[in-house]
């Protein structure tokens, strides 16, 4: 599997870290505790399309947006998280 | 043995008549030609048995003749096995026979096939089970049934290697279609790897007539002159995600097996056909082989395979190993062809071939049967890369269909035609890949995603002839039943039964008989195994559909998966003077620490006393940068950061989102905007990536900049009464009481040595420096301090001492004293949590725990008995076996002679003073209090403070 | 009782269906063939119970249900063939020697009821109880492995920590020299512990239950499920639609997928495990060996394969395609372990699915939609616990109540906090 990496270019997937899915966090202030563990736990898991939020590890280090298929393991995209305009 | 059965030279002939030797079969001598593969020396001799089958033990003979051949595995040089067919045979080799008692040519356990009716296909699921406390007993026989070689018990003296590749285009298989496809490629500017899995290109050509010998010719000067890189006994063994594709090299100078991981840009497969055995009565008697093994044996190894021989036939490939045959002196008694609806009713013999009963009754003496009755398209590398096998009734076999676009097949998997017509296609794809290729290289270097690869107006895609299977008559099963799966001994009629019995779906019948699961995985035996259960079904092939292929496309070696070894150990700058020092190595995580010098207790009483020092190196070291840093360590940690002035440390607490506690240390503020944050080594990695994630995910807008040190510092912990004294006689730094305070740092020079950061803490309870010496002078001070405070008492003490010092001191290591569900409030850190902060990682689920009493908490223990050290890890029981507790850490305190502890126990149990029952591992128990606090020593904190 | 009336009915209905050595005899010479393991049955419109799912946990549930609570109107649905998820995928280890009591109780019931399943089922399972060895190389797994060995003996599980030399004694094979990087200080011997024949016990499940009147449905794919005021009323299926006021989750790596159907969110990622067999050689390793540290585990098959199984893919997918580098690292650590097998080749290598949670521990029982309930979360360590968890389900859902025994395991911890601690112990052990 290979991630175009915005900085680095098209790298194996070895070279990467799968974070975990793209998912706000909750206002530590003002979540329920059912919400807060919802955040904490309960995943999409989609069998398709996933968002997703990797670190090239091995590379440049940023923290990446990826759009990929999780039955096919395609990537389609991959951005910069730290500047990927809005979340 | 002399070679009886060897031929004069033939044209396409493989041997060098040159080059003599010997080698040893099961102990008797062998002639053999260099050139000669194990199978074809033996075959000159004569020799026709070379093993016996897995549940029957009947003998088997040559098959295929290639690396797939299922009749051949044999122990050669200790190498258990070894495919004899394809690997060359050389001076001295000793090659014996596998799984035969006593003998090869007297095997006892033949007599499974006396009682082989009542073994029918998984007799084991249904026999066994009463008596149960018999089982084990039978459990232990049926092992017994397992086959193969012995496995080497000796460490292997090869060796094996691994290397990256970047083709434009590669090329599994070598024969006229891959040779052209290749040769195209090159010629379009591509750089091209070609793979043969045998030891010389060609394919079928290589027993072409002259007019294909010819060509051969061409097409091998071609590749040389293209510039291709060729690697033949090697096999394109798997192609995963992002055309990462593996090859297996053999005979490369000096090395067993490689391991070729190639990122193509394209693939070209071209595997070539696979001569399909026929399943009839007798099939597996040695005698009876397959057209290719009959032509390479004659061709490549000048080898006359027998002297009478009964051909059945259904395509040209029959026609001319008659042909052969006649060339070869054999006597060639009787051709049946198929496509006259001539057939093989059942094949005679007891240990060999002795006749053939035909179709019109003739029953006809003979030693040799040689099948050509269809093939087989080795579809696994398409497979693998996404496509389909579809079935093509008319030609008689699958095709592969739906390959993803940077992959593509030539040669016999894609149809069929005169050589000229396959090179004519395989150039056409060889063209198109190279241009694919080339827009992929422009298309990844763009970032853009390998499903939106579209080629640009300017190359148009290369027109691809037309290249279908030709007709051909279906035979799979004849009238008898026989062996399909010559590795598993797994014949029709097994399969047949299986289906009737309700495993009626391929997949059931395979895993249920074993049938396409020995070690040719299905490339002989899947298309008649598909057909042996259609015939039970009465569906068709194209309903019963294929097994999934799995890689590898053959077996590789674990030496070659593994490589050599690469073993990372990190080592600080003074581990060396640790292993000349006698320290005893201690593996933590990735790197090798001193556990302790020979006497740790000695250790711990020389830093109580006087002054020890410690490499603390391994420290996770992160240089923060930024005027948000407060920020960010307002939200690592669970304590407060934010009134740290400048020269000051503290201790903080890291816990993840869930409350559970992540990792701990200390970090001091070297300047207004200058921070060195300190982990533990085995959190560092995770720490940074921590960071580095609230940084770039959910508080983007801070200026704050990491920079991971650990290496770049050894660090050096100075403990004990003396390290004032000592640290003074190295530094101008002013390290007074009032002027050098508890929790303060400094930088300056140590020993000479400039911009060494000093901080005052105190993980081992006494006064203490950690200098944090640049790297590369680390082991000048370590020596200088070690010389200095000669008169001082010091002595260096390891990861041992520093953990009973710890220990005495009630400091909790994280992972030890803590668990994956320890929260904060649990592991005693109520005075760290800071709930009245606005945000830290893990602050609701501490708002939550401190509002439950429901969780294990950390407390002081110490045995009633003192003598007595608990280990680490014996549960604390209520009632006799109810576990209320454990002891997280132990050890005898040399300070104060008495054992002391921590644990997690259960919140009615952790009041001070409470006693509480340690159940010990070795059995008995003995009875511990609860103390007042973690430490056991110097609770005041006098001494560090001093 | 239950028991034996039912099988007198199956020996009266289907006669020369029981397996035993005589059977096996008089089929050999009568060449009769054998009765069909189950039957091919039509959808009916409706069941009491819908079991989605034709893998371990399925089966089992259905044969349970059917044989200690007299429930024969069920359904299971597989959408593939029986066994083709993780039940037909994985390497068969089967162990009790978890870390929490609550874990330790648990599989050691399953343990129990895998011992007598070949008879109860009357399909030879081949469970091959030759012990389970995990290996320690640092203090800190010792620390783990002392922890576990106590927690098991007070639960009445056989698991003892071994020093180097009983180590080298049970698997002579192993590298024991004390400069290699990860030098063996010992290890968790658990003598029950062993390997199992999946398929074995894939089929004999769905034998019993298609004797006990359960209809096994293969080639048939949930797609959805009706849910009305919070009720189960039916699925829809791409052969037709069923009405039914149960359904119950054991689809392992496809859990999210149908729990979504249902609208209930779960606590799971679906990760892809990898195993690979080498070619056979001639019996010489009687023990599964599993090192935590190098994330591998090996044991050899009563065929002489040597399996091999590791850690979870790094990342989450659906795809059971495989990767080249699990077979570099496998070998790389089997060879760490065991140096004299460089020449042993690696055959085959594959991919299942599985459903991992936050705690290495099943979610099991009720969820917040009436008549659904769910039986995942097995990860990497859920076929030694089928026999468990189908007889456990089969008695929440006949009675409504749910046992103690799988009480902690509920899909209600996490939103409570509740966690099991499960994580020390599961983690590559499988
Ligand atoms: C490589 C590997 C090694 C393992 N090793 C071990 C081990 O040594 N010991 C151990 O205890 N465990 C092990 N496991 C885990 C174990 O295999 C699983 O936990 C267990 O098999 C789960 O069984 P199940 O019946 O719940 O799920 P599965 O067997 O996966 O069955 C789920 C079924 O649901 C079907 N399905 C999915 N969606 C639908 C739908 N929409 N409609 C109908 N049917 C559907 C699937 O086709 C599948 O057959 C291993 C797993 C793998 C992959
Ligand atoms: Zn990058």
């Amino acid at each position: 599997m290979l991630i175009s990496c915005p900085l680095c270019g098209p790298r194996d997937a070895t070279e990467f870290r799968y974070v975990d899915e793209r998912r706000q966090r909750p206002d530590p202030e003002q979540a329920s505790p059912q919400q807060w563990r919802d955040y904490l736990y309960v995943r999409a898991n989609p069998s398709g399309p996933a968002r997703e939020l990797w670190l090239h590890r091995s590379g440049c280090r940023q923290y990446l947006f990826v759009d990929r298929h999780t039955l096919t393991n395609e990537v389609q995209t991959a951005a910069l998280a730290r500047t990927e305009g809005t979340r | 043995m002399t070679s009886s059965h060897r031929l004069p030279p033939q044209p396409g002939e493989v041997i060098d008549r040159a080059q003599r030797f010997t080698f040893r079969w099961n102990g008797r001598p062998y002639q053999a030609y260099a050139g000669d593969t194990i199978a074809s020396a033996l075959a000159a001799s004569g020799v026709r048995v070379l093993s016996r089958s897995l549940k029957y033990h009947r003998p088997r003979g040559l098959l295929s003749a290639d690396f797939n051949d299922p009749n051949c595995m044999v122990t050669a040089d200790g190498e258990p096995n070894v495919r004899a067919a394809h690997r060359l045979v050389s001076p001295g080799m000793s090659v014996s026979s596998q799984d035969t008692w006593p003998s090869l040519r007297f095997d006892v356990k033949a007599a499974n096939q006396l009682v082989g009716r009542f073994l029918g296909p998984g007799f084991y699921y249904k026999t066994f089970m009463r008596p149960q406390r018999l089982w084990p007993a039978y459990d232990k026989v049926l092992g017994r049934f397992s086959h193969g070689g012995y496995a080497p018990t000796a460490p292997d003296v090869d060796r094996y290697d691994q290397r990256y590749a970047h083709p434009d285009v590669l090329v599994a298989g070598g024969g006229p279609a891959g040779m052209a496809a290749a040769v195209a490629a090159a010629d379009a500017g591509a750089r091209v790897l070609l793979v043969d899995e045998e030891h010389h290109l060609g394919g079928h050509l290589r027993w072409a007539d002259a007019e294909g010998l010819e060509i051969l010719r061409e097409l091998r000067a071609a590749v040389q002159a293209a510039g291709i890189e060729v690697m033949t006994d090697s096999v394109v063994t798997g192609r995963y995600d992002g055309n990462w594709v593996s090859v297996l090299q053999r005979s490369v100078p000096g090395v067993r097996e490689r391991l070729v991981k190639a990122r193509a840009k394209h693939m070209i497969v071209a595997p070539g056909l696979i001569d399909r055995p026929y399943v009839v009565g007798g099939n597996d008697l040695p005698g009876v082989m397959l057209s290719t093994a009959v032509r390479r044996l004659v061709n490549l190894y000048a080898v006359k395979p027998g002297e009478r021989a009964v051909v059945l036939t259904a395509n040209t490939a029959g026609d001319a190993v008659a042909a052969d045959l006649g060339r070869a002196g054999v006597d060639v008694v009787r051709v049946l062809d198929a496509r006259q609806d001539e057939d093989v009713v059942r094949i005679v013999g007891r240990s060999a071939v002795r006749a053939v009963e035909c179709s019109d009754g003739a029953v006809v003496d003979c030693d040799l049967v040689v099948t050509a009755i269809g093939w087989t398209a080795p579809l696994t590398l398409a497979t693998v890369s996404g496509g389909r096998a579809e079935f093509r009734a008319e030609a008689a076999r699958f095709v592969p269909v739906g390959l993803p676009d940077d992959v593509s097949a030539v040669g016999g998997i894609v149809g069929d035609g005169s050589t000229d017509q396959l090179m004519e296609h395989a150039t056409a794809v060889g063209r198109e890949a190279a241009r694919r290729a080339s827009h992929r290289a422009v298309a990844l270097a763009a970032g853009v995603p390998h499903a939106r690869v579209t080629a640009p107006a300017d190359t148009p895609a290369v027109a691809i002839p037309d290249l279908r299977p030709a007709a051909h008559p279906m035979l799979s099963l004849g009238r008898t039943d026989g062996i399909v799966d010559f590795s598993e001994d797994v014949s029709a009629k097994d399969l047949k039964s299986a289906v009737r019995e309700g495993y009626d779906s391929i997949e059931l019948a395979k895993r249920y008989t074993t049938a396409t699961m020995g070690p040719s995985q299905g490339k002989l035996e899947g298309v008649n195994s598909i057909a042996a259960v259609a015939a039970a079904t009465g569906a068709g092939l194209a309903e019963t559909g294929t097994t999934t292929g799995r890689p590898p496309y053959v077996p590789v070696s674990l030496g070659a998966l593994a490589g050599r070894s690469h073993q990372l150990l990190r080592r600080s700058p003074l581990q060396g003077w640790h292993d000349s020092h006698g320290a005893a190595p201690l593996y933590a995580g990735s790197w090798v620490r001193p556990d302790h010098y020979g006497d740790p207790a000695a250790e711990v009483q020389a830093v109580r006393d006087a002054v020890g020092i410690i490499d603390v190196t391994p420290l996770g070291k992160f240089d923060l940068r930024g005027p948000d840093v407060p920020d960010l360590l307002e939200l690592l940690y669970i304590n407060k950061w934010r009134k740290l002035g400048v020269g000051s440390v503290r201790y903080g607490v890291m816990c993840a989102e869930d409350g559970v506690v992540l990792d701990d240390g200390v970090t001091g503020r070297l300047g207004p905007e200058h921070y060195l944050m300190t982990t533990t080594s085995s959190g560092a990695e995770a720490t940074y990536d921590w960071m580095e994630r609230w940084l770039q995910t959910e508080r983007r807008q801070w200026r704050v900049h990491v920079t991971p040190v650990t290496s770049n510092y050894a660090s050096i912990n100075v403990a004990g009464p003396r390290s004032r004294e000592l640290l003074a006689r190295l530094t101008d730094l002013d390290l007074a009481p009032d002027a050098f305070r508890y929790m303060q740092v400094r930088t300056g020079a140590v020993a000479g040595i400039a911009d060494c950061v000093v901080w005052r803490i105190g993980f081992t309870g006494e006064l203490s420096f950690e200098v944090h010496v640049p790297a590369g002078h680390g082991l000048h001070v370590w020596k200088a301090l070690l010389a200095t405070g000669s008169d001082l008492g010091i002595r260096p003490f390891g990861i041992e001492a520093q953990r009973i010092l710890r220990l005495e001191k009630g400091h909790l290591i994280v992972g030890q004293d803590t668990d994956g569900l320890t929260q904060a409030y649990g592991a005693g850190l109520d005075w760290a949590v800071k709930l009245d902060k606005p945000d830290f990682a893990g602050k609701p689920e501490l708002v939550w725990q401190q509002m439950r009493d429901d969780y294990l908490r950390l407390v002081g223990l110490q045995p009633v008995d003192g003598a007595v050290v608990p280990p680490e890890a014996s549960q604390i029981v209520e009632d006799g076996t109810r576990i209320v507790g454990r002891i997280t850490s132990s050890r005898m305190s040399p300070t104060l002679g008495h054992a002391v502890c921590l644990g997690l126990l259960a919140p009615h149990l952790s009041s001070a003073g409470t006693t509480v029952t340690v159940r010990l591992p070795g059995g008995g128990s003995i009875q511990a209090r609860v103390m007042p606090e973690l430490a056991h020593v110097d609770p005041e904190g006098v001494r560090l403070r001093g | 009782m239950a028991t034996a009336s039912h099988q007198r009915q199956r020996s009266r209905r289907r006669p020369g269906a029981r397996f035993s050595a005589f059977g096996l005899l008089r089929q050999g010479l009568t060449r009769a063939d054998w009765p069909r393991v189950w039957r091919h049955r039509d959808l009916a419109g409706s069941y009491d119970a819908v079991i989605v799912g034709g893998g371990v946990h399925g089966l089992a549930t259905a044969y349970y249900l059917a044989k200690n609570h007299g429930m024969h109107n069920i359904a299971v649905l597989e959408k593939s063939y029986l066994g083709s998820g993780g039940s037909g995928r994985n390497t068969a280890i089967i162990r009790s020697n978890y870390l929490t009591p609550e874990g330790v109780r648990f599989y050691d019931r399953s343990v129990r009821l895998y011992e007598e399943l070949a008879c109860d089922l009357n399909f030879n399972v081949m469970f091959s109880q030759r012990g389970h060895l995990t290996l320690a190389h640092n203090d800190s797994s010792l620390r783990t492995m002392r922890w576990r060995a106590e927690v098991n003996s007070l639960e009445g599980v056989d698991s003892r920590v071994i020093d180097a030399t009983e180590v080298a004694r049970l698997v002579p094979q192993l590298d024991m020299s004390e400069h290699a990087h990860h030098p063996i200080l010992g290890g968790l011997y658990h003598p029950p512990g062993g390997i199992i024949r999946h398929d074995a016990v894939v089929w004999g499940y769905a034998r019993a239950a298609d004797a006990l009147g359960v209809h096994l449905h293969q080639g048939t794919e949930l797609t959805g499920i009706d849910v009305v005021d919070g009720a189960v009323r039916g699925v829809q299926t791409n052969r037709g639609t069923i009405s039914t006021p149960v359904v119950v989750n054991c689809t392992a790596g496809w859990a999210s997928v149908i729990a979504d159907m249902a609208g209930v969110g779960l606590p799971i990622t679906t990760f892809p495990l990898q195993a690979a067999v080498t070619e056979p050689v001639r019996p010489f390793l009687d023990t599964v060996v599993v090192s935590g540290s190098l994330h591998v585990y090996v044991s050899q098959t009563a065929r002489g394969e040597l399996v091999f199984g590791a850690a979870v893919d790094p990342f989450p997918s659906y795809s059971m395609r495989g990767s080249l580098q699990f077979t570099e690292s496998v070998a790389g650590h089997v060879l760490e372990l065991m140096p004299a097998l460089s020449q042993l080749r690696m055959l085959r290598q594959w991919a299942g699915l599985c459903d991992m949670t936050p705690d290495f521990s099943p979610v099991m029982g009720i969820t917040p939609v009436d008549g659904f309930y769910v039986d995942v979360g097995w990860g990497t360590y859920g076929f030694k616990a089928a026999p468990v968890a189908g007889e456990t389900m089969a008695e929440l859902i006949a009675t409504g109540k749910t046992p103690d025994m799988i009480a902690g395991f509920d899909l209600a911890r996490f939103a409570d906090g509740r966690l099991v601690g499960e994580r020390g112990a599961a983690a590559v052990g499988h």
